[in-house]
C-alpha cells in the first residue's frame, strides 16, 4: 500500500536532454489522399494516423494534429511530395527533446499531468499532446522503457527541474 | 478524567510537546489519543467565548480540539488533534488563549460572552461608526483561530493525475468489500482512506470475518492502488475527484522534499463508503472537556487503549451507545448511568444501570474532565458524579461528496437523517452512509444558552432561538446570521442538530426546514497543495529566452514580462536603472545598440492562400506586398478595436512572416487558428507558430547598417525590406524594421544557433562604441518616436483612428473587425485620441489624469512618460478626448495617488524624426 | 473538470481545451455591421443544450463543436470542424 514516503518504483529513471534536431511542421491543406500516396512512395511508409508515429532510417513522422505532422530528421525528400497541397516549416529551434527512460517514466509523466500514460492508453509508438504542469508537451513512446518529450524551449529548463524533483517523490 | 487515561506499557517511545510540555506517545497514536493518554483533557479555547474545550471526537469531524502544529514555515494552524498522528519531535500548541490555555484572561473575566451573541457582527453596523471602530478592535482581539504562519513553506507539493475504473472512498467494511470485488472483476481500482490505517469502523468494532490488512493486500496484488492518509476532498463534473494526500504529518519534515500530494482522478465509477458521523446531544455544558461522542469513547478504548473516563454517563437515543457501555466495562471503568431517551432499548451489559425516558440537562466540569452530570429522567432531575459523558444523538450519513457531485438527499424518518438519493453522476453510496441506524428525535433538556450546537463557531441553541425571534426563517439566513456551519468543519457535527431546532421552531419537519449545500473541500486543504509546484515561483514556470545565460553574464537588471524574463538594462560602473537606460538609449541614437527581441510573436504563413488569410487578419493591406518587402500592420477584434500590432513580411512568393506583440503572442496564435480553421477552413495555407524557433536580435542606430553589412558581407535591405543572409556562419533572416526611430534591423536566427550570432553582433557593435540595450531604453526610444504599445496606448478601447493609424486601414475592407469599425460610436466626437505631451515644468507623472484645471473631470490620461533622450525635457504619450484636434493646447497632468502635477502642452506623439528621414541611408 | 471526447484524440481533460464562443456568436467576416454585432452581443443563452466552439489547444489544436447542457454539464455530442473535416 502507498504509505507516506513509500516509493513504488525502485529502479532508476533518467531524464536526458537530447541534442537539437531538425524538426519541421508538415501541414497538408488539400488532397490528403493524394499527398499520402506520394509520401508513401517517397518514404516507403504511410503517413501515420492521428496519435501515431512511423519512421524509416532518415525520418520519423509523428502525428499530433489532424492536418499537421511533426517531421524529425531529413525532410529533403518530403518537399517534392507536397506540391500546392501542403508546406514544411522549420520549428526545431523552439523545441527541446527529452528522453525519459526507465521503469518509472509512465508514473513520472502523471506528475502535474492530466493525461493517462498507462500502456493501455499510450502504447509503444503512440504520440500524444497534453499539458504537464501548465506546459504544453508532446509525447512519443519509443519503447516500453522510454518516452521522448518535446518541450517548448522556453520551458525546457524549468520543466526539467520539475521532473528532477518529482523523481525523488516517485522514488526513481 | 483525572490523571493519565492509559497505563504506560513501555511502548511510549515517541516524544512530542504540547504548549511546551514534553509528553510521550505510542506508535499509531493521534495527537488526541496521546493527549488523553497523558491526562490532558483541556486542549483549546473556543472561538468567541474562550470556553475551555477538550476532545469530542476521534475523527476528522472534530470541532473543538484545534491546535497549531509545526514550527516556522511548516506551521499549520487549526489542525484537528484527532487528525494528526504523533511523530518524534511533534510540536503542538493550543490556540486563541492568552496568556495560557488554563489561565485565559478573556474567559476568566467573561469579556466576550455578553457582546458576541448571534448577529453580533451585523448589529454593530447599525450604531454610529465610532462604535463599530471600538467593537472591531475588540472582536479582532477576542475571536479567532490559530495564527497564519509568517514564514514561507519550505516543502514541495505534488499534483498528480490518476485514472481508474472504480474509485472507492472509505476503507470501512463496505468500502473494503466493494474495492476487493471490483479489483477481482478486473477493474483498475483506487481505494482512498483518510486514516493512516484501513478499516474504518472495524478499528472500533472488529469483525472476525473481515481482516482489513489481508483485504488490502489482495486488492494491491490485483493491481489496485490503496491511498492512506488521503481524503477525497472534492467531487466535480464528469466523475473527476480531487484527493488530498498527506505524505508526512502536518509540521513534519518530509524525507524527499514533498509534504503533500493532490490527486486529480478521473474515475469510471465512484463508490462512496463514507460512513456516518455521530450527532452530539444539546444540553448545558455539552462543550466541556469530558463530553465526548459515544463512538469516539469506544474508539479510544478499543483502538488506542485510552480510557478517557473512569465514571461515565452515557446519553443516547439509539442502540449503538450500548456497545460503548460494553467497551467501558471491558476496559475496567464504570458506567454510572446509561440515559436512553427512548421508552425502551436493548439489553444493557451487566453492571450498567439504564434509565429510559432520560435526557442529559447539564454538566459541570473541572479542568480536564467533568465533575457532575444532571439528567431529566421522566419528569424529574437527577445528578450523577461522573468524569466523562459519552453522547450519541443519532447519526449523520457522510453525504458531502454525493452532494458535491450534484446528488439529491432524501429524508430517513427513522434515523432522523438525510441519506443520499438520486445522483447525476456514475456514483453510488453504500454501507452505513446509505442505511443509518434508527434514532428518534429527542427534545433537548437543559438551558439553551450553554447548549452548544456549532462548537467551533460557538453557536448555541439560544443563538438559533434568537435568530428565529429576530425574524430569520430560512436556513440560509439562519446560517449567515449565526455563522452556524461556517467554521472550518463546515458544520459536520452541528448542521442536523441546528436543523432540528429550526424545524421545531417553525413547527415543520426537518426536510421542510431545508438544508444548506456542502461544498468542497470536505476537510480543509492547505494553500501550498493547491499551488503545487508553483508554490515556489508565483504559480508558473518562468519562460527563458534562448540567450538567457548569455545575458546573465552581463549581470543585467531583469524584468518579468508575462511569463518571460527579459533584460531591462545593463548597468555598468555602478549605474542605476535610469542612468543605464538613458546611456543605452543615447548610444542607440548616436552610434548603435543591440537588444534581445526573441519574445516577439512570430508566425510563418505559407501556401497559395497565405495572403488571403493575412488580409483577413490584418487591418492593413498585405496582398500588394512584394517579395522581400514588409510593412507595419495591426489587427482588430470583431468589434472594431485594435488588439495587437506587428509587422508582416513576404519572405517568398508563397511564404510570409507575421510578427506580433510579446504579451499578445498566445492570443494571436489562437486568433490565427480561429480565423484559419473555423472561419476559412477552405483556404490553402499553413500557419505555424515560430515564436520560439527564432531568436530575435534588434540592431539599431546610425551605424547599424554598416555594422551589419560588415558582418553579413552584403548590403543590408533598405528600410522595411527583407533579405536572407549568413552571419557568423549561420543562416539568418534580416528584417529592416525599426522600433527605436533609428535605421534598424531585426535579425532572426534559429534559436539553437543564436549565441554565436549575438556574440558577433555585440563584438562588432562594441567595436564601434555601441552597447546592448534593454527594455527600459527601448521604452525611452519608442516613446520619443511615438510608437504605440499593446497594453499601453492599445488598451482594448482604441480604434485605428484613435491611434492615428486610420490612414493605413485597408480600403477594400474585408478584414476581421471591418464591420464593427463602422459602428457610429467608433467615429463619434469625444473619443480618446493618441497625443504627445511636452512638459512646461517638471517630470510628467505616468498614469496621471489630464485636466483643464483643478476640480474638473479628467479628459484623458498619460499612458507613458519619458524624457527626450539627447535634448532632455519631459515628454509623454497620452490618450486625450478629441486629442487629434487639440495640439497646442495647455493642460495639467494630475496624479493624486503620487501627489504630482505638471503643466503640459499637447503635441503630435511623434517627437523624434516625424518624417522618418533617419530610415534613409 | 469536464472530460471532453476530442474527435481526434478521444476523451481528454478539460484543462487541455479552451472555450471559444457559442456557435451563434460566430461572425461571418462578410457580414454587415448590424448582423455582425447581433451575433457578437445577442445570445440565445438557453437554459439547456447549447452549441459551443472549443479548441483542443493544448492537445491536437483542432476545433470542435460541443453540444453541452448548460445546467447539468452533460456533453451530448462533439463534432469536428475545420480543414481536417475536408479529408
Amino acid at each position: 500500500m502507498i504509505l507516506p514516503g513509500n516509493a513504488t518504483v525502485t529502479e532508476p529513471t533518467s531524464i536526458t536532454a537530447l541534442p537539437a534536431a531538425p524538426l519541421h511542421a508538415l501541414e497538408i491543406w488539400a488532397n490528403p489522399a493524394k499527398v499520402a500516396a506520394r509520401v508513401q512512395k517517397a518514404l516507403g511508409f504511410a503517413l501515420p494516423a492521428m496519435n501515431h508515429s512511423a519512421a524509416n532510417a532518415a525520418i520519423t513522422l509523428l502525428r499530433f494534429e489532424p492536418t499537421v505532422w511533426l517531421a524529425e530528421g531529413d525532410v529533403s525528400v518530403l518537399a517534392d511530395t507536397l506540391g500546392d497541397d501542403g508546406a514544411l516549416t522549420a520549428i526545431g529551434g523552439g523545441i527541446v527533446r527529452f528522453r525519459i527512460a526507465g521503469p518509472g517514466w509512465r508514473e513520472l509523466l502523471l506528475e502535474g499531468g492530466v493525461f493517462d500514460t498507462s500502456a493501455a492508453a499510450l502504447p509503444v509508438g503512440a504520440t500524444a499532446a497534453t499539458v504537464i504542469d501548465h506546459v504544453g508537451v508532446r509525447l512519443h513512446v519509443e519503447s516500453d522503457d522510454a518516452c521522448i518529450a518535446y518541450v517548448p524551449s522556453s520551458y525546457a529548463q524549468s520543466l526539467h527541474h520539475f521532473w528532477d524533483e518529482a523523481l525523488s517523490l516517485i522514488g526513481a | 478524567m483525572s490523571g493519565p487515561a492509559r497505563a504506560p506499557s513501555g511502548d511510549e517511545t515517541i516524544p512530542f510537546t504540547f504548549d511546551g510540555t514534553a509528553y510521550r506517545a505510542r506508535p499509531g497514536d493521534t495527537l488526541a489519543a496521546a493527549l488523553l493518554a497523558n491526562g490532558v483533557g483541556l486542549v483549546a479555547r473556543s472561538f468567541k467565548y474562550h470556553r475551555p474545550r477538550g476532545i469530542m471526537s476521534a475523527g476528522i469531524e472534530e470541532p473543538n480540539a484545534l491546535v497549531t502544529v509545526g514550527t516556522g514555515g511548516r506551521t499549520e494552524p487549526n489542525t484537528r488533534a484527532t487528525d494528526v498522528f504523533v511523530y518524534p519531535g511533534l510540536v503542538a500548541k493550543s490556540q486563541n488563549r492568552w496568556p495560557s490555555l488554563s489561565f485565559d484572561v478573556a474567559a476568566i473575566f467573561g469579556l466576550a460572552a455578553p457582546a458576541l451573541g448571534a448577529g453580533f457582527y451585523y448589529k454593530t453596523f447599525f450604531g454610529p461608526a465610532k462604535h463599530w471602530m471600538r467593537y472591531e478592535g475588540f472582536i479582532r482581539r477576542a475571536a479567532g483561530l490559530g495564527d497564519a504562519p509568517t514564514e514561507a513553506d519550505p516543502d514541495n507539493f505534488s499534483q498528480v493525475a490518476g485514472f481508474c475504473d472504480v474509485l472507492v472512498v472509505g476503507s470501512g467494511p463496505a468500502g473494503l468489500k466493494a474495492a476487493l470485488e471490483a479489483a477481482e472483476a478486473g477493474n483498475r481500482v483506487f481505494l482512498v482512506e483518510q486514516d493512516a490505517v484501513p478499516g474504518g469502523s472495524l478499528l472500533r468494532d472488529p469483525d472476525s470475518g473481515l481482516d482489513p490488512a489481508a483485504m488490502i493486500q489482495r486488492i494491491e496484488a490485483l493491481g489496485g492502488k490503496v491511498l492512506l492518509r488521503t481524503t477525497a476532498s472534492g467531487y466535480w463534473d464528469h466523475n473527476f475527484l480531487t484527493l488530498t494526500q498527506r505524505l508526512v504529518e502536518p509540521g513534519a519534515v518530509p524525507t524527499n522534499g514533498f509534504a503533500q500530494r493532490l490527486w486529480h482522478v478521473r474515475a469510471g465509477r465512484v463508490v462512496l463508503a463514507t460512513g456516518l458521523i455521530e450527532r452530539p446531544v444539546p444540553f448545558a455544558g455539552n462543550d466541556l472537556p469530558g463530553v465526548m461522542l459515544s463512538q469516539a469513547v469506544r474508539s479510544y478504548i478499543r483502538r488506542w487503549g485510552v480510557v478517557p473516563g473512569q465514571r461515565v454517563v452515557i446519553a443516547t437515543n439509539n442502540d449503538d451507545a450500548y456497545l460503548t457501555a460494553a467497551a467501558i466495562i471491558e476496559a475496567g471503568a464504570q458506567v454510572v448511568a446509561l440515559l436512553d431517551a427512548r421508552a425502551s432499548g436493548p439489553a444493557a451489559p451487566a453492571g450498567v444501570t439504564v434509565y429510559h425516558d432520560a435526557r442529559p440537562a447539564g454538566a459541570t466540569g473541572r479542568k480536564h474532565g467533568l465533575r457532575k452530570v444532571t439528567a431529566v429522567i421522566g419528569g424529574s432531575e437527577q445528578s450523577f458524579d461522573a468524569d466523562l459523558l459519552a453522547m450519541s444523538g443519532g447519526f449523520v450519513p457522510v453525504s458531502h461528496l454525493h452532494m458535491q457531485a450534484g446528488g439529491k438527499l432524501v429524508w430517513d424518518e427513522a434515523a432522523q437523517a438525510f441519506i443520499p438519493g438520486e445522483t447525476p453522476q456514475v456514483c453510488e453510496t453504500i454501507g452505513s452512509a446509505i442505511s443509518p441506524p434508527p434514532a428518534p428525535a429527542v427534545a433537548p433538556a437543559g438551558k439553551a444558552k450553554k447548549s452548544f450546537v456549532d462548537f467551533q463557531n460557538d453557536v448555541s441553541l439560544a443563538d438559533i432561538d434568537l435568530a428565529w425571534q429576530e425574524g430569520y426563517r430560512s436556513v440560509e439566513h439562519l446560517k449567515r446570521y449565526t455563522t452556524l456551519g461556517m467554521a472550518t468543519d463546515q458544520g459536520k457535527t452541528s448542521n442536523m442538530v441546528a436543523l432540528a431546532r429550526l424545524a421545531e421552531k417553525q413547527g415543520v419537519t426537518v426536510p421542510q426546514a431545508g438544508l444548506t449545500t456542502f461544498r468542497p473541500p470536505f476537510t480543509p486543504v492547505t494553500m501550498g497543495l493547491l499551488a503545487g509546484a508553483g508554490a515556489r515561483n508565483a504559480g508558473a514556470h518562468v519562460r527563458r529566452i534562448p540567450l538567457h545565460a548569455l545575458h546573465e553574464a552581463h549581470d543585467p537588471i531583469w524584468q518579468p514580462l508575462g511569463y518571460w524574463f527579459r533584460p531591462r538594462a545593463y548597468p555598468v560602473n555602478g549605474e542605476n536603472l535610469a542612468q543605464a537606460a538613458l546611456r543605452e538609449a543615447q548610444t542607440v541614437r548616436t552610434v548603435a545598440g543591440l537588444s534581445d527581441v526573441s519574445t516577439l510573436g512570430k508566425f510563418e504563413v505559407s501556401g497559395p492562400d497565405a495572403a488571403k488569410l493575412l488580409e483577413l487578419v490584418c487591418a492593413t493591406t498585405v496582398g500588394k506586398l512584394a517579395t522581400g518587402r514588409g510593412r507595419y500592420t495591426f489587427m482588430l477584434r470583431e468589434d472594431g478595436f485594435v488588439f495587437d500590432d506587428g509587422t508582416v513580411w513576404r519572405l517568398a512568393e508563397d511564404r510570409y512572416l507575421l510578427t506580433s506583440s510579446t504579451g499578445g503572442a498566445d492570443r494571436m496564435a489562437g486568433h490565427l487558428s480561429y480565423v484559419r480553421q473555423v472561419l476559412r477552413p477552405d483556404l490553402k495555407c499553413s500557419v505555424v507558430n515560430v515564436q520560439e524557433h527564432y531568436a530575435g536580435i534588434a540592431l539599431a542606430g546610425p551605424r547599424a547598417r554598416s555594422i551589419l553589412a560588415a558582418l553579413t558581407g552584403a548590403e543590408p535591405p533598405r528600410h522595411m525590406g527583407y533579405a536572407p543572409g549568413t552571419l557568423a556562419g549561420t543562416p539568418v533572416h534580416v528584417l529592416a524594421a525599426s522600433y527605436s526611430g533609428e535605421r534598424a534591423f531585426e535579425i532572426h536566427v534559429e534559436a539553437s544557433h543564436a549565441e554565436q550570432v549575438w556574440q558577433a553582433i555585440e563584438d562588432a557593435t562594441r567595436a564601434e562604441g555601441g552597447a546592448p540595450y534593454g527594455l527600459e531604453a527601448m521604452e525611452l526610444l519608442r516613446i520619443e518616436k511615438g510608437h504605440v504599445v499593446v497594453g499601453g496606448e492599445v488598451d482594448g478601447r482604441s480604434t485605428p483612428h484613435d491611434l492615428g493609424l486610420g490612414g493605413m486601414l485597408g480600403k477594400a475592407g474585408g478584414f476581421v473587425g471591418a464591420a464593427g469599425l463602422t459602428r457610429p460610436a467608433l467615429s463619434a466626437a469625444g473619443r480618446n485620441n493618441f497625443v504627445g505631451l511636452v512638459s512646461l515644468d517638471g517630470p510628467i507623472p505616468e498614469g496621471g489624469m489630464l485636466i483643464t484645471r483643478a476640480g474638473t473631470s479628467p479628459q484623458g490620461h498619460v499612458t507613458a512618460a519619458a524624457r527626450r533622450i539627447l535634448e532632455g525635457g519631459a515628454i509623454a504619450l497620452a490618450l486625450l478626448q478629441d486629442g487629434h484636434k487639440r495640439h497646442g493646447e495647455e493642460l495639467t497632468v494630475s496624479s493624486p495617488t503620487r501627489g504630482e502635477k505638471a503643466r503640459v502642452r499637447v503635441t503630435s506623439p511623434h517627437f523624434y524624426d516625424p518624417a522618418g528621414e533617419r530610415y534613409r541611408d | 473538470m469536464y472530460e471532453i471526447a476530442c474527435p481526434h484524440c478521444g476523451p481528454r481533460a478539460q484543462t487541455e481545451f479552451t472555450y471559444e464562443r457559442t456557435v451563434d456568436a460566430v461572425v461571418d467576416p462578410a457580414a454587415d455591421a448590424h448582423t455582425a454585432m447581433q451575433a457578437l452581443f445577442t445570445r440565445a443563452n438557453p437554459m439547456g443544450l447549447d452549441e459551443e466552439i472549443w479548441r483542443h489547444t493544448y492537445g491536437c489544436r483542432a476545433w470542435m463543436v460541443l453540444t453541452r447542457h448548460r445546467v447539468t454539464h452533460v456533453i451530448e455530442a462533439v463534432k469536428a470542424i475545420g480543414p481536417e473535416a475536408l479529408a
